[in-house]
């Protein structure tokens, strides 16, 4: 499986993020987040439940608001602009937890809905690119059924074929593999793997380590709304400086 | 029994037989089927005692109920009295009826009437129910607050008290036909009288232009076609849409006037004295009758000499000629009055009297009724242009309005009761079935860069529909029953008319059976239709 690389992108840093805060009511959520990626990097971030992690990156799609601070998605701030949000989620795709595959549509239609909407392409055009990617994600077989009629693994990898056909730049990854039964999870971290080597730049919230091992440049350690620790994956698992890193990693490795 | 079957040294013992028989008793299988024969027995009891009762009632009403035209006594001739004549008359009626016609004909008018109500009650209930039901789940506060005091309002009050309210406390309120209210500017008026709308008149050249209009359809597709092979060839994209859109304007347009041109059904029936052989004529005629040098000049005479100037037009009630040849008559700037004829003959009438200057038919029956005349070589039929579609705008004309098409105060009253009290319903089922779409939905749509409309449209109310449609189906048959509560402001739907027919007749039972036979097809028609697309959209699952 060898992926088709990303659109090439002409600045040096696709992401920049500023001290960017977040409330939901009373409760902050972000209490000053910095972080900056260059094009092709994969960062895998990881956190304790409700340390802000998949806030995060539903932030760099706007899915969240940020209240405060500035987020910049190559070369485009996010602001209250709709044209703005609508090109930065042009160029970023994102891949859920629970898929979030449309169930009344077909696997092809699954993917080829938002070229065709969004990109203007004709329908015979979104569907050779649709039936392309199913191919890479390796399930062409598949492409007349309904989700409902596939397997969580299945799902997940139309949900990345699905985002894959809209071309982005940028993927965003919460939390793939943790809706997914234990002998489905390889399936898709194989793609995964595949779309880190061929240049994507990557955020992924996961505790594959495996898979943070392997390809992320970066990994990233988030705790109560804050990034505490950011290091390359051989000193982030061997040598953590942090006391709550460390404490962190016990907890998930001990268990 | 406590022993186990592992132990085989124990001896069989045999159960008393009081024990077996509980142990079946317990049984679920011998339960389910004791429950089958329970029901069925209650079944055949209530049955039997409907149908006795209705034995007896009916030898009670006599026979007298089921005599034949020939005199003999036979349960057959049970609506044999549907063909005598009914003696009443019906306010609001879609056929022609009369208090000569049988009661069939009256019956069928009550059921028009209902079918009426009902077919246009659940259509507009759609759209006001889908719109309330978004605007309930709206992020404006007020444009939600709003809807949801509309829900509330309506679901918290009775149906017939809000009819008797928009009837008695709306309609009949309104003012007068010569003050009108005209909302914004449109044509329409809503008065004591009921609600004049626009309505669309078809002339005999309409199916041409519907052919190219059919023909547009199709062109749009084979070029939607060609164009995508071209754009996979040179990978050029070339605007599919727009350009189909246009060559379907032009087509249309081009359907139009050939359509006109070709048509020559609409006539115009002159004296040979008046010099008028084409349209064009007219304004000489008229020229020559005001002592004008050009049309323009009207404004200068007043407004009671323009009245006596003006164009006699006879027409027939309610033809599309009377719309198309004035519609002409005003785009060439003469002023012109109009009378009316229920039938030809009074029409011809009223022209043989001098009454009008001219006759607007179609030539068919111009040439019928210039044949009756004692002089029909003075009089010459043109020919005047037509258009497919003629839009007949309701104007006022002193204590009247004509054109367009009446609502009268009842149907209105009704109809728009049915539509805001269903209409409330149907949003909060509409609200269920939005909220039902799981938010990851959104948030992926939204993700993948689609708009709010194409997120609405495409994801979330295609999978609301599944929610909303079988609870719907409910709403609208509701809708369609309660059509009945009509009677209440003397709207002559089904039940209104059968009512006059059973006190009449003395025949209830024959009419009831009918009402609700009636009322039954109305609704399986509806549910055979919803059902079948329920199924359509249902999801596919593993």
């Amino acid at each position: 499986m060898e992926f088709e690389g990303p659109a090439q992108s002409f600045v040096d840093e696709i992401i920049i993020v500023e001290n960017v805060h977040k409330w939901f009511g009373e409760f902050e959520a972000l209490r000053g987040v910095d972080l900056r990626v260059k094009p092709g990097e994969v960062i895998v971030i990881i956190g304790p439940s409700g340390s802000g992690k998949s806030t995060f990156i539903r932030c760099l799609n706007r899915l969240e608001e940020h209240q405060e601070g500035r987020i910049i998605i190559d070369g485009t701030e996010l602001s209250h602009d709709i044209r703005n949000i609508q090109e930065v989620r042009r160029e970023v795709g994102m891949v859920f937890q629970q898929f979030n595959l449309f169930p009344h549509l077909t696997v092809l239609d699954n993917i080829a809905l938002a070229p065709i909407n969004v990109r203007n392409w004709t329908r015979d055009r979104a569907e050779e690119i649709a039936m392309k990617w199913l191919t890479r994600v390796g399930i062409p077989e598949q492409a007349s059924k309904f989700p409902g009629q596939l397997s969580g693994g299945q799902q997940q990898r139309v949900a990345i074929a699905r985002t894959l056909a809209m071309q982005p730049k940028i993927l965003l990854f919460d939390e793939p593999t943790s809706a997914l039964d234990p002998e489905m999870i390889s399936e898709v971290l194989d793609v995964m793997r595949d779309l880190a080597r061929s240049g994507y730049t990557i955020l992924a919230v996961t505790h594959e380590m495996g898979f943070a091992r392997e390809v992320a440049n970066r990994i990233i350690f988030m705790d109560a709304g804050k990034i505490v620790e950011e290091n390359n994956p051989e000193d982030f698992y061997n040598n953590p400086k942090e006391d709550r890193t460390k404490l962190f990693l016990s907890q998930i490795l001990h268990h | 029994m406590t022993q186990s079957p592992a132990s085989p040294s124990a001896e069989p013992q045999t159960a008393p037989l009081w024990r077996t028989v509980l142990g079946y008793l317990f049984d679920v299988r011998v339960l389910g089927v004791l429950g089958q024969i329970g029901f069925i027995v209650v079944v055949v009891f209530g049955v039997k005692a409907i149908g006795v009762n209705f034995a007896e009632n009916a030898q009670k009403l006599g026979e007298s109920q089921f005599i034949c035209r020939d005199g003999t006594f036979s349960y057959r001739c049970a609506y044999d009295f549907m063909e005598s004549e009914s003696g009443f008359d019906i306010s609001d009626t879609m056929i022609d009826h009369t208090n000569t016609d049988p009661y069939w004909r009256s019956f069928a008018v009550g059921v028009l009437n209902t079918l009426k109500v009902g077919i246009f009650g659940v259509i507009l209930t759609v759209f006001v129910g889908t719109f309330a039901g978004i605007a309930r789940l709206s992020e404006n506060w007020l444009i939600s607050k709003l809807a949801l005091w509309y829900v509330e309002l309506m679901r918290n009050t009775p149906l017939l008290i809000q009819i008797f309210f928009i009837y008695f406390g709306v309609i009949l309120t309104a003012p007068n036909l010569d003050e009108a209210i005209q909302p914004l500017g449109l044509p329409f008026f809503l008065s004591q009288r009921g609600l004049n709308i626009p309505s669309i008149q078809f002339t005999s050249s309409a199916a041409i232009w519907l052919a190219f209009l059919v023909l547009g359809i199709i062109q749009f597709q084979v070029l939607g076609v060609i164009l995508s092979r071209r754009e996979e060839r040179t990978g050029q994209p070339s605007n599919r849409f727009s350009t189909g859109i246009i060559a379907f304007i032009i087509i249309a347009a081009l359907g139009w006037f050939v359509s006109g041109a070709v048509s020559e059904t609409q006539g115009l029936m002159v004296t040979k004295g008046s010099r008028i052989r084409e349209v064009n004529d007219i304004e000489n005629m008229m020229l020559q009758r005001t002592g004008l040098n050009h049309l323009d000049e009207l404004d200068s005479l007043t407004e009671d000499e323009i009245k006596d100037f003006a164009l006699q037009v006879c027409v027939l009630e309610d033809s599309a000629s009377e719309t198309n040849f004035t519609s002409q008559l005003r785009k060439m700037g003469i002023p012109y009055r109009v009378r009316r004829s229920d039938r030809p003959d009074q029409a011809t009438e009223r022209y043989a009297d001098e009454k009008c200057d001219v006759f607007a038919a179609t030539k068919s029956i111009l040439a019928a009724e210039r044949a009756t005349l004692e002089n029909a070589s003075g009089h010459l039929i043109i020919p005047i242009k037509e258009n497919p579609v003629v839009w007949s705008i309701p104007t006022r004309e002193g204590l009247n309005m004509v054109g367009g098409s009446r609502m009268k105060p009842e149907f209105t009253a009704l109809l728009l009761a049915l539509v805001l009290f269903y209409g409330g319903t149907l949003a909060e089922i509409v609200r269920a079935g939005i909220l039902s779409v799981s938010k990851g939905q959104s948030e992926a749509a939204r993700a993948l860069g689609l708009n709010e409309g194409q997120r609405l449209q495409l994801i979330v109310l295609p999978q609301a529909l599944r929610v909303i449609i079988p609870p719907g189906i409910g709403v609208a048959l509701s809708l369609a029953k309660d059509t009945s509560l009509g009677i209440a402001i003397g709207f002559p739907d089904m039940y209104a008319a059968s009512y006059t027919i059973m006190n009449q007749s003395g025949r209830v039972l024959q009419m009831f059976v009918m009402i609700m036979l009636v009322y039954m097809l109305i609704s399986l028609g509806f549910s055979v239709v919803l059902n079948w697309y329920n199924e359509k959209i249902k999801l596919v699952e593993r």
